[in-house]
């Protein structure tokens, strides 16, 4: 690895982690969302780095809509979605201090004993990588993404039936 | 070297130099009254080589069209105050500007006034664009009060920053035009700001009208919901009747039963904000608690162990579980708990000692505990409580957002606010501007003149009337072609008015071209002779065609403002209504009027039926032949005549008193009051664009509301 | 070098869009008037909205302008000629694209005004009507040239246009590149008659330029896309290739601009119905079509 490549990874890992700090530390939601959308970008920042492309790109694409998606039902739901009474956020501490840590053990736990191997030799091309993953994703992968696919639209279909609140003529 | 009224800071050297010089070459204008209004006036702002601006924020020219009405003199003052700096005031015609400094240039209302203005304009901004030394614009309806309010609860309202005394929450700091003693006012609140401003600083959080709002709406469930409402005073709870009616004790109008018990609520919580319920009241238990967390109390003031919320002094935390119990009575679902005794109870506590019943019910908030998650924390129920629901069962905050009085697109002097449920219109206020009294004492042609100038939007069906109610209360006649002649000065009106109206509508629909296409048109005809108009004809009926052609015209305008209850005027007939004041005048009877109408009623509908009427009026005026413009009669003694004159919005009345050949009294109806009345149904619901659509095709005239 | 190349090809471009967006908008072809204007914009005092969120306020518009440069980057203005030939540069348009939504939330809400906020928010709704007709159209696109990048989907269109080769696709990019540009009649952020300005509403001074220049970028970007994908980019007779892309480009966008002001502006709920119901449905068939012919005909 260069150093120039290291020295963007590690500046988007931090740009991440960074952006992750900020989603909990404002009052404001849109702030929040919006924080955690550069947050993911900078992820996918991190993916463009390590020379994947394809998923750097779409990760940087996906997460614009879907974070704004995420504002704005913060703003239709939230009480006070600009933050300006400085209202505190923060609930059940102990309990998130525990998941925090474990999470960060397992995290750590994870990173040492996984049996890395060195450097990957030959990084294919970003063509190539298109190609080898569009291969995979209508070959082997099908079953599972398709799956995945569907089981996501149901859940789309079924928030969508508990969210609209029955009216006076389906109750009856 | 005179420097602009609305220098910027700065010296006038090097580079700023060609900069000042680029901004005498574009030039911005914000029309005030409206551009509707200007055109009206016979000001081509496009010939001028104006740009017209949406927003007073993009304007650099300040333009005053005709004498500016003391109704919207405030509203001109917010708007000069948005404008960035260098900002200057054109003002053609107007004397007293009120608050607003001195024009840069003043003209006379007429094209040349307008071009040589704005010449001048140009030299003065290349000269005066940056002064050394600035003055502070300052009006009364800038000056603002800062108030301090609870993003959750609206109705903690405080003069002092501090934390919510119900939620501990910061209170957010909001400004509030004018000097009204309480926010309550709501609108008239905000009036000063109703340019473009009144919504800045508090969108976010609610305002008291949508508080009012709030009430009604539930009413409206309940009274649907249950069909035995009682009423009941909202001062008097033991007041109650199955009849509405006015209270024995304190004479207010009794309410149905769930809008009184949202008052209570609001009653009580109007006490809860009082500084002095923070006096601890020796509260055995310790006098301070969490207000999300009732179990949580301390000795000692702090922040909440569970979710950090400052603590706050006992009595008050129980007005807040007590808020819980009541925002959850006033849900629908749960009609039971909505009794008489309830209400009772609470109000009393309200106004008798808020101290000694808290401990009764401070048990309620608390929701019942399940493990692992905290009561009420974040839970959409709990924060959403008692805001207003719409049909669509999503509960959001509603705002208040000004759509006037100068709002491009809809009728200069339009003073609208719409309430907005997220995009989808919850509330209208539609008003138009008083009109001045009609004078006593002066003799006609004066009063002709003061019509004329009230009602700038059709001012010589305006002479007209005078005239024709002149003409009665003297008992003279005029000739048969006189009538005729003036008639056809009606239609001409008619035509420019109409053409004025397709120019605000495309305005409001982005047609850009058309716009100018119409205007240009209106002002070609608005003041030709009965050969012009002919000779306008083809390029009238020719646009009016293409308008129509455009299918996708259809697809905007079509079911759109639907109104089937107008009972006057272009509106009425394209709902097949076919009232008109011209049908049985005996001089439109000569040339051979009929009434036209369409059927939908909907803005497609008007659409087409002004249209029809654009072509009547041109058979009309050729069949008259020649316009003239009406000559007052002259008076001698005393009488009393009635006109009324179909204007281009719908039919007018005019009763006139004459005593010594002076005027004694004169009443004006128009057709505004009626149709404005009608807008709240049309609109409601609707998206915002489609809202603004329905009012726009209205063509309402906002200059001729009567006293 | 290409990138300076690149780049001031740019600035003439938005320079012409801004020429043909006022001739469009104020009837007058004025070669001279964007330059005042902007020069005006530069000397008028910026203003702060009270209680905006200022971070959001600030770059909102240079977000936006961002956005915009990244999409252009992989715009091919002739072989060689492009600041960075991704092998996967149809789908970065999108992505860069995508940023646009964003910038404008942010714009709109950061002044702390109704009619910026429902701007912002009225695009994210229109964003939901032409997401899909911006990425379906694409992908067969790709299907056609085998390939994500720029240049190879301009090669690949030697033998054919692809605006003969998928007229149905072209039609739906076209419509929805108006969408993302919110040009007229599909301006549902700035309506002038809804929304006075909507997100531009509160902006002055030097900063709402910032925010119409980044729009004239996008106009750019999006009318050069159009080119790229559909009109064989640079490829043409007798020209240079760079030419060839200019002269293309600046007709798109006359076109887009030209359509705007004769036809009244579309209702949100309208362009939503139409998008799902017709538009997706189109781009299915679009897509269907060019891989049957791609699999049938060789061209």
């Amino acid at each position: 690895m260069s150093l120039a490549t290291a020295f963007f990874l590690a500046f988007f890992g931090i740009a991440a982690i960074w952006f992750g700090v900020v989603v909990f530390r404002t009052h404001s939601m849109v702030r929040s969302a919006i924080a955690l959308l550069f947050s993911q970008t900078a992820i996918g920042a991190m993916f463009l780095v390590m020379q994947a492309e394809f998923l750097g790109v779409l990760q940087i694409m996906m997460m614009a809509t879907e974070m704004s998606v995420m504002a704005i039902f913060m703003v239709m739901f939230m009480m006070d979605p600009g933050g300006m009474g400085k209202m505190d956020m923060t609930h059940q501490k102990r309990l998130s201090l525990w998941a925090g840590g474990i999470g960060l053990v397992a995290a750590l736990v994870v990173i040492w004993t996984a049996g890395w191997q060195g450097p990957v030799p030959e990084v294919p091309g970003a063509d190539e990588q298109a190609r080898l993953l569009g291969r995979e994703l209508l070959g082997r992968s099908m079953f599972i993404f398709e799956s995945a696919a569907l089981m996501i639209l149901t859940a789309m279909v079924a928030a969508t039936m508990v969210a609209i609140s029955p009216q006076e003529e389906d109750i009856q | 070297m005179m420097d602009l009224s609305g220098a910027r800071q700065g010296l006038l050297q090097g580079f700023r130099g060609l900069v000042a010089g680029a901004m005498a070459w574009d030039l911005r204008a914000f029309v005030v009254p409206g551009e509707d209004v200007a055109n009206a006036l016979g000001l081509d702002l496009d010939a001028a080589g104006l740009i017209r601006v949406a927003t007073p924020r993009h304007a650099s020219v300040l333009l005053i069209a005709g004498p500016l009405p003391p109704a919207l003199v405030d509203a001109a003052s917010v708007v000069w105050a948005q404008m960035p700096r260098p900002r200057c005031i054109l003002a053609l015609g107007s004397v007293d500007l009120g608050p607003l400094p001195t024009p840069d240039v003043t003209a006379e209302v007429s094209q040349q006034g307008l071009i040589s203005g704005l010449e001048d304009l140009r030299k003065l901004i290349r000269n005066g664009a940056f002064a050394h030394d600035l003055t502070d614009f300052d009006a009364p309806a800038l000056s603002e009060r800062i108030e301090y309010t609870c993003p959750m609860h609206p109705e903690v309202v405080s003069d002092e920053p501090g934390k919510c005394p119900k939620c501990g929450m910061f209170l957010v700091e909001r400004r509030v035009s004018g000097a009204a003693p309480q926010a309550h006012e709501g609108h008239e609140g905000h009036e000063g700001h109703e340019g473009h401003e009144g919504h800045e600083g508090h969108e976010k959080s609610s305002t008291d009208s949508t508080q009012a709002e709030m009430a009604h709406h539930q009413t409206d469930a309940m009274t649907s919901a249950e069909a035995s409402a009682s009423y009941v005073c909202p001062m008097h709870p033991e007041v109650t009747s199955d009849t509405p009616g006015s209270c024995p004790e304190c004479g207010m109008d009794l309410v149905p039963q769930a809008e009184a018990g949202e008052h209570a609520h609001h009653g009580h919580h109007g006490h809860g904000s009082h500084g002095d319920h923070a006096e601890p009241a020796a509260e055995p238990t310790g006098p301070y608690t969490c207000p999300m967390h009732p179990e949580v109390t301390s000795d000692t003031p702090g922040s909440c162990p569970k979710c950090g919320m400052n603590l706050v002094p006992q009595p008050e935390a129980g007005e807040h579980a007590h808020h819980g119990h009541h925002g959850h009575g006033s849900h629908k679902d749960k009609p039971a708990q909505r009794d008489q005794g309830g209400h009772t109870a609470h109000t009393a506590h309200g106004q008798q000692d808020a101290h000694s019943g808290h401990q009764g019910h401070g048990g309620h908030g608390v929701a019942p505990d399940i493990p692992g998650i905290e009561p009420h924390f974040m839970s959409m129920v709990g924060l959403t409580e008692g805001k207003p629901v719409s049909p669509d069962g999503l509960v959001m905050e509603w705002i208040d957002a000004p759509f006037g009085p100068f709002f491009p697109g809809l009728p200069g002097g339009l003073h609208l606010v719409l309430t907005l449920d997220g995009d989808s219109v919850a509330g209208v206020d539609v008003r138009g501007m008083t009109m001045p009294a009609l004078p006593s004492g002066v003799d006609l042609d004066d009063l002709a003149d003061r019509l004329a100038d009230a009602v700038p939007l059709s001012p010589v069906a305006m002479r007209e009337l005078a005239c024709r109610a002149a003409e009665k209360a003297t008992g003279q006649t005029a000739t048969q072609a006189d009538l005729t002649a003036r008639a056809a000065a009606v239609e001409r009106e008619r035509i420019a008015s109409h053409l004025n109206w397709l120019a605000g509508m495309a305005r409001q629909m982005g047609l850009a071209s058309l716009m100018r296409r119409a205007t240009a048109l209106q002002h070609r005809v608005r003041t030709a002779n009965a050969n012009e108009v002919a000779e306008q004809a083809t390029a009238i009926t020719n646009l009016m065609d293409s308008v129509l052609d455009r299918s996708f015209m259809r697809t905007k305008l079509a079911g759109i403002g639907t109104l089937q209850g107008a009972l006057e005027g272009p509106v009425a007939r394209s709902a097949g209504h076919a009232s008109d004041a011209r049908h049985g005048d005996p001089v439109y009877a000569g040339l051979g009027f009929q009434p036209i109408t369409q059927n939908e009623g909907d803005a497609m509908a008007r659409l087409r039926q002004r249209r029809a009427e654009i072509d009547q009026s041109l058979d009309l005026i050729a069949a008259a032949g020649t316009i003239a413009m009406p000559e007052m009669p002259r008076a001698t003694g005393d009488g009393h005549g009635m006109a009324t004159l179909e204007t281009p919005r719908g039919p007018a009345t005019l009763h006139l008193t004459l005593k010594d050949g002076a005027v004694a009294s004169a009443h004006l109806t128009t057709p505004f009051t009626a149709l404005a009345a009608h807008v709240p149904e049309l609109v409601e619901q609707m998206e915002l664009a489609d809202a603004l659509t329905a009012i726009g095709s209205l063509d309402l005239d906002p200059w001729s509301v009567p006293q | 070098m290409s990138i300076a190349v690149v780049l001031l090809a740019l600035a003439v471009g938005c320079y012409a869009v801004a020429v043909l967006e006022g001739w469009a908008v104020h009837g007058r072809l004025s070669l001279t008037r964007p330059a005042t204007s902007a020069l005006a914009l530069m000397g008028r005092e910026q203003i702060l909205p009270r209680t905006p969120d200022r971070l959001f306020f600030e770059s909102g518009p240079v977000l936006l302008l961002i956005a915009g440069l990244l999409s252009v980057a992989v715009i091919p203005l002739a072989p060689g000629l492009i600041i960075t030939d991704l092998a996967i540069g149809a789908l970065f348009l999108n992505a860069a694209l995508a940023y646009v939504l964003v910038a404008l939330i942010m714009a709109g809400w950061g002044p702390n005004g109704a009619y910026g906020m429902i701007g912002g928010w009225r695009f994210l709704g229109q964003f939901v009507a032409y997401a899909m007709l911006i990425v379906m159209p694409i992908t067969a696109v790709a299907m056609r040239a085998e390939s994500l990048s720029t240049t190879q989907i301009v090669l690949s269109q030697a033998a054919l246009w692809n605006v003969v080769y998928q007229p149905i696709g072209f039609v739906l990019f076209v419509i929805a590149a108006m969408g993302v540009a919110w040009l007229p009649p599909i301006d549902l952020p700035t309506g002038g008659g809804d929304l006075a300005g909507g997100v531009e509403a509160e902006y002055t001074g030097a900063r709402l330029a910032v925010l119409r220049l980044a729009r004239l970028v996008i106009i750019v970007a999006l009318a050069s896309a159009t080119v790229t994908f559909y009109l064989g980019g640079w490829l043409g007779p007798w020209l240079p290739g760079w030419a060839w892309t200019a002269l293309k480009t600046l007709a798109v966008a006359a076109g887009m601009l030209a359509l705007g002001p004769r036809l009244p502006r579309l209702r949100e709920a309208k362009y939503l119905a139409v998008s799902w119901k017709l538009g997706i449905t189109l781009a299915l068939a679009n897509i269907f079509l060019v891989g049957v012919i791609a699999l049938v005909v060789p061209i």
